[in-house]
Formats: structure tokens, C-alpha cells, sequence
């Protein structure tokens, strides 16, 4: 009787976790329109589609490069974090030297130090994550001597990925500082 | 062998308390209310289509299940619209909605709304737009003008854009117009990087997002209607728009001027910059709160990301939430303040995330879900209702929850990942 219980039990467990939620169906919806629907007023009108693929079709310089990570250009080696963290590790400190002597044999005005984060931060945070990472970059950069007003940085969160696998090694490359010149 | 018998009594009792506490824990916290029933109306769809239309019969339903006023047959019924006859099995219900959908040269709808006991026609109307596309919103427009002929509370959100921003490639993203359902969408900036759309004004016809097409991110306002597009404000590092004022006449804005990501308020009639935030960690995700003089945001101060709250033009900031370790997204609207909590540990990989409501002051905290990776909580324009990104294993939805009725609704999400969302 009481196997009999938790069989009934079991069945109905298993179809109320299955059965959860109430999804509405997914329907394709088209992709443009024109409207002018009597009385509301917040969707009549035509709205416009501004095209802005002119600008940034490169993609992440070097992103398949071999050996030790690295996705900066023009000599510059990326600096990498580890996860939610924005110190600088001891283990990046050569890199950061090497990036030094870059700028220092560069005639470039400008430095572009861009912050990127793995894919598992949120909305601003995320954002401000990676600024941590930049700005880390910039202040272990100055105290080499870079004049700090030779450098700008930005940062693009998650926005970045050089990498999209599930993986360990994946996330740590996404997890970094990347520096370009500024041309 | 008596002893025996008692032991595996025993087991099984907890085996079955076990699958019990399982089932307790699976289901969401605002799907287990349906116990108001009664206190919704019951309502009939009769469907006098030439062209009977499945798509939009089930937008019609799921604008009256998230309502929160109406308890729908979900059965698709046939009829003609001018007929006052009702099939026997409709004459339990209260109302009895009659519609007839042409997609001829535009789309056209009629609907008839009776009630059902003897048949009196309380509302009719009709509907029409040039084209096929924006049908999602006819049937939002006919289902809210029903609430309101019905005078229930106002949902008028239902016929509100959702604009959001969804990566495409690296360094790349589109930004998205769409009705609530997802069931129209349109793109409205294709290429390069433009992130955080934020509505503009209550009416909708503009809204602020950040381009990376220069050398540092640069804030513009863009009309939907007339594309024309203007530069508010640049700064190095970050810059977002997290919130605007009710009138319309102050941002709330991450920055970074210095490097340092603070918040900030922006006038827009003298363009002044008032610097809300100093501490020298991570202050962002700025919201208006109470009467608009404080705002709530996330913060790293305490080594973790939680939400907190100050007063605008003074120094003092106290903590909101006190509970979870990691509260990285939150949106407010009067006292009421919703924020995303990470539940789990996992540095990598499936982290629960979910969402709670709480108050200003910090009490009347609630779960709002209890499973997958809740985020990106929004409030509508009225406060009534909450749109949230929702991901479990076998794939991502847009969900919506009644905060006074606490119905739910999920639609399905396909591809892209998004970004940033605002409705």
C-alpha cells in the first residue's frame, strides 16, 4: 500500500516539476510595419531602422593567435583576471611591463585600454567590472611613467568574447584587458 | 521481522516527505496562487474570422491571463459576429468576446463584447492598421479597451513598446523594437555596438542608448519616428542611462569620467552633472525612488554587490537588502523595489538568480521566483507588473509578473543573447 503511495507520489512529483511555468506559445512575429491604429496613439506612425554597420566590422585583433593568449594588437600583450576579480595577478606583471615598452617606442598619441568580462556578469555590473580591469591596466601602466593622458579606457563587458565555449579556458580569455593604438 | 516492517515504514515516509518538500520547491512562487479564481471574470473567445487565426487567438488569451481581471475559455470557439446567438456551453460564462480578424489591405478587427447571460452587446469596435505586422498590438489594444469598458484596473502596458539590445557578434549588437508578447519585432539599429535603450518619454517616440562607435561611449537620444538622433553627453570608461524621471527632464547615468564608475544626475535644461556617488569600488544601476529626491543602486561597498540607497544631494548611503551575496540588478518604481539575487555559488556554469520585491525601507521582502537564472527585472510604467529574462536548460523566455493578481505569463525567447531591456 505504502509503495503503492509513493509510486502515485513519484508520478505526480515528476509531472509537477515537468509542468511547471506557463509558457505562451512561441510565435514568429514579422520583422517591419507600418501602423496607424485608430486610437493609440503610442503605435501609430512608421519608426525608422538606422543602419550602423559602417562603423567596427573589424573583429578583436590576433583573436587566433597561438601559444599564450592574446587578443591586443600593435605588440601589446592582453592582461588577464581572474573570476570577478580586477587586480592585477603577479603572473600578468611581465605583460604589463612589455606593454609599457610598447608605448614608450610608439609615436601613437593615444593608447585604447579596453576592459571585457566572461559572460556571467549582468547588465551594468558587468560593465563596471570590466572598467575595474582597465582602469587597473591604466594605473599599473602610469606607474611605469606613461602619462596617464596618453591613455583611454573603455569598457565592453561582456560584449567582447574571443571565445563562446563552455569551458574553463574559454571564460579565462574572456576575462581580460586588451590594448590597441589608436590610429 | 516486525522491526524490520517499522524501518522501511520509516524510509518510505521519508521518501515520500521528500517528494512532497521537491514538489513545494519546483513550482515558481507566483504561479501557486489560483486560489482568486472566483474573483476573475469569466470570459468567452468567439472567433468569426474568415480565416479562423490560431497566432492571434492566443495573444488574445494570453492579454487576458496577464490582466489579472479575466478567466478565459481556452477553448477556440467559432461564430458570426453579427449573430446576438451563443452556443448553450458559453451561456455559464459572464462575457463573451466576438472578433473577426481581415488581413486584406492591412489588418482589420472587429469585436463585439457581450454578455452572456442574454446575449446584450456592451461594447463594439472596430480596428484597423495599413499593414499585417503590428497585429500583436490590435489584439492588446481591443483586450485593454474591454478592461477598461469592464472598469477594471488600468493595463494599459499591455499596448507599450518593449525595446531591448541583443548581441550579435563580437563588439556587435542590434537594438530591437517589439510588443510585449515578442510576437512582433523589429529591428530599429542594426550594426555596430549601441547598448542600454532607455525610454525617453512615457509616450514612447524616443530613447536614449549608449554608441561604442567612437573613441569613448557616447550617449544619444534617438525619435523612432522621425530618426533623428542627437548627442546628450560622452564619457571614457562606461557611460548608461539607468533611469529618467517621470517628467522626462533628469537621467540617472553611470559614468566614469575619471575611471571611476559613479552615478550621476543629469539635468537637461541647464546640462548640469551632479555626482550622486564617490565611493571608490563599483556604484552603479541608479534608480529614482520615493518621491524621485533618492535613488537605490547596486554597489560593491560591503566586498559584494547588494543594493543601497541615499539621498541625492547628501552623503549618507544605507544598505536595503540584507539578504544574499550577490544582488547585481534591482529597478524601482514609487517605494517598491525589485532586485535580481544570485542564489548559488558556482563560479562557472548554472547560477540560480532570482528575483524578490521588497520596499525602500527594506520590508516586505517576497520571492517573486524560485527557479532558473531570473534577471534584468523591470517594472512597468505603472508599477502593476514586472518584465524579466528568464533562462532555464532548455532555453530563455520573457517573463511577466501581475504583482496584484500574480499571474504569470512566459514567451519564448529564441537566439541572440540580450543585453539590455526597457518597456
Amino acid at each position: 500500500m505504502i509503495k503503492k503511495i509513493v509510486l502515485t507520489t513519484a508520478t505526480l512529483s515528476l509531472l509537477l516539476l515537468t509542468g511547471c511555468g506557463q509558457t505562451a506559445p512561441d510565435l514568429e512575429g514579422a520583422n517591419t510595419g507600418k501602423n496607424n491604429v485608430s486610437d493609440a496613439t503610442q503605435i501609430a506612425g512608421d519608426t525608422v531602422t538606422i543602419d550602423e554597420n559602417r562603423y567596427g566590422n573589424q573583429n578583436s585583433a590576433d583573436s587566433n593567435s597561438s601559444g599564450k593568449y592574446n587578443s591586443s594588437s600593435d605588440g601589446f600583450q592582453s592582461v588577464y583576471f581572474a573570476f570577478g576579480d580586477y587586480g592585477i595577478a603577479p603572473g600578468m606583471e611581465s605583460r604589463i611591463s612589455t606593454d609599457a615598452n610598447v608605448i614608450n617606442s610608439s609615436t601613437a598619441s593615444k593608447i585604447k585600454i579596453e576592459g571585457n568580462c566572461d559572460e556571467f556578469g549582468t547588465d551594468e555590473y558587468n560593465y563596471a567590472l570590466g572598467l575595474k580591469r582597465a582602469k587597473a591596466v591604466k594605473d599599473s601602466l602610469s606607474a611605469q611613467g606613461i602619462a596617464a593622458n596618453r591613455m583611454v579606457i573603455v569598457s565592453f563587458g561582456e560584449s567582447n568574447p574571443v571565445c563562446s565555449s563552455p569551458t574553463d579556458s574559454c571564460y579565462e580569455r574572456n576575462r581580460r584587458v586588451d590594448l590597441h593604438l589608436v590610429k | 521481522m516486525h522491526d524490520e516492517k517499522n524501518e522501511k515504514g520509516i524510509e518510505l515516509r521519508y521518501i515520500l516527505l521528500l517528494l512532497l518538500s521537491l514538489n513545494l520547491f519546483a513550482v515558481d512562487a507566483t504561479l501557486k496562487i489560483e486560489k482568486d479564481v472566483e474573483q476573475r471574470a469569466r470570459i468567452a473567445l468567439v472567433d468569426a474570422s474568415p480565416v479562423m487565426d490560431e497566432k492571434f487567438f492566443k495573444i488574445l488569451l494570453s492579454d487576458l491571463k496577464i490582466s489579472g481581471h479575466f478567466l478565459a475559455d481556452t477553448r477556440h470557439h467559432e461564430g458570426d459576429i453579427n449573430s446576438n446567438y451563443l452556443l448553450p456551453v458559453l451561456k455559464s460564462k459572464e462575457y463573451v468576446l466576438k472578433y473577426a480578424l481581415t488581413k486584406q489591405a492591412g489588418t482589420k478587427l472587429l469585436i463585439r463584447l457581450l454578455k452572456a447571460s442574454d446575449s446584450t452587446e456592451l461594447f463594439k469596435k472596430s480596428y484597423a492598421i495599413p499593414t499585417t505586422t503590428k497585429a500583436p498590438f490590435l489584439a492588446h489594444k481591443a483586450i485593454s479597451d474591454i478592461n477598461n469598458i469592464l472598469k477594471y484596473p488600468d493595463i494599459s502596458w499591455i499596448n507599450r513598446y518593449v525595446i531591448f539590445s541583443r548581441y550579435t557578434t563580437p563588439k556587435h549588437s542590434e537594438i530591437v523594437l517589439a510588443d510585449y508578447t515578442f510576437n512582433y519585432k523589429k529591428v530599429i539599429i542594426r550594426g555596430g555596438l549601441n547598448l542600454f535603450p532607455k525610454w525617453a518619454d512615457k509616450n514612447q517616440k524616443s530613447f536614449y542608448y549608449t554608441s561604442y562607435s567612437g573613441l569613448t561611449p557616447t550617449l544619444y537620444r534617438l525619435n523612432i519616428y522621425t530618426g533623428n538622433k542627437e548627442k546628450i553627453t560622452s564619457s571614457e570608461g562606461m557611460l548608461v542611462c539607468s533611469d529618467v524621471s517621470r517628467n522626462g527632464t533628469k537621467l540617472l547615468l553611470t559614468m566614469a569620467p575619471q575611471g571611476q564608475a559613479d552615478i550621476y544626475e543629469l539635468d537637461l535644461s541647464s546640462g548640469a552633472k551632479t555626482r550622486v556617488t564617490t565611493f571608490n569600488g563599483i556604484d552603479v544601476n541608479g534608480k529614482y525612488v520615493d518621491d524621485e529626491s533618492r535613488i537605490v543602486f547596486v554597489s560593491n561597498r560591503l566586498g559584494y554587490a547588494n543594493i543601497f540607497k541615499k539621498s541625492i544631494h547628501s552623503a549618507a548611503v544605507s544598505q536595503v537588502v540584507y539578504h544574499g551575496r550577490n544582488n547585481n540588478a534591482c529597478d524601482a518604481y514609487g517605494n517598491k523595489i525589485v532586485y535580481s539575487s544570485r542564489e548559488s555559488q558556482n563560479s562557472f556554469g548554472k547560477n540560480t538568480f532570482n528575483l524578490y520585491l521588497t520596499s525602500s525601507n527594506g520590508s516586505d521582502t517576497r520571492p517573486l521566483t524560485t527557479t532558473g537564472v531570473n534577471q534584468f527585472p523591470r517594472f512597468s510604467t505603472d508599477g502593476s507588473v514586472i518584465l524579466f529574462i528568464k533562462h532555464r536548460n532548455y532555453g530563455s523566455s520573457i517573463g511577466y509578473i501581475n504583482l496584484a493578481s500574480h499571474q504569470s505569463l512566459l514567451f519564448p525567447l529564441s537566439g541572440k543573447k540580450i543585453q539590455s531591456i526597457d518597456w
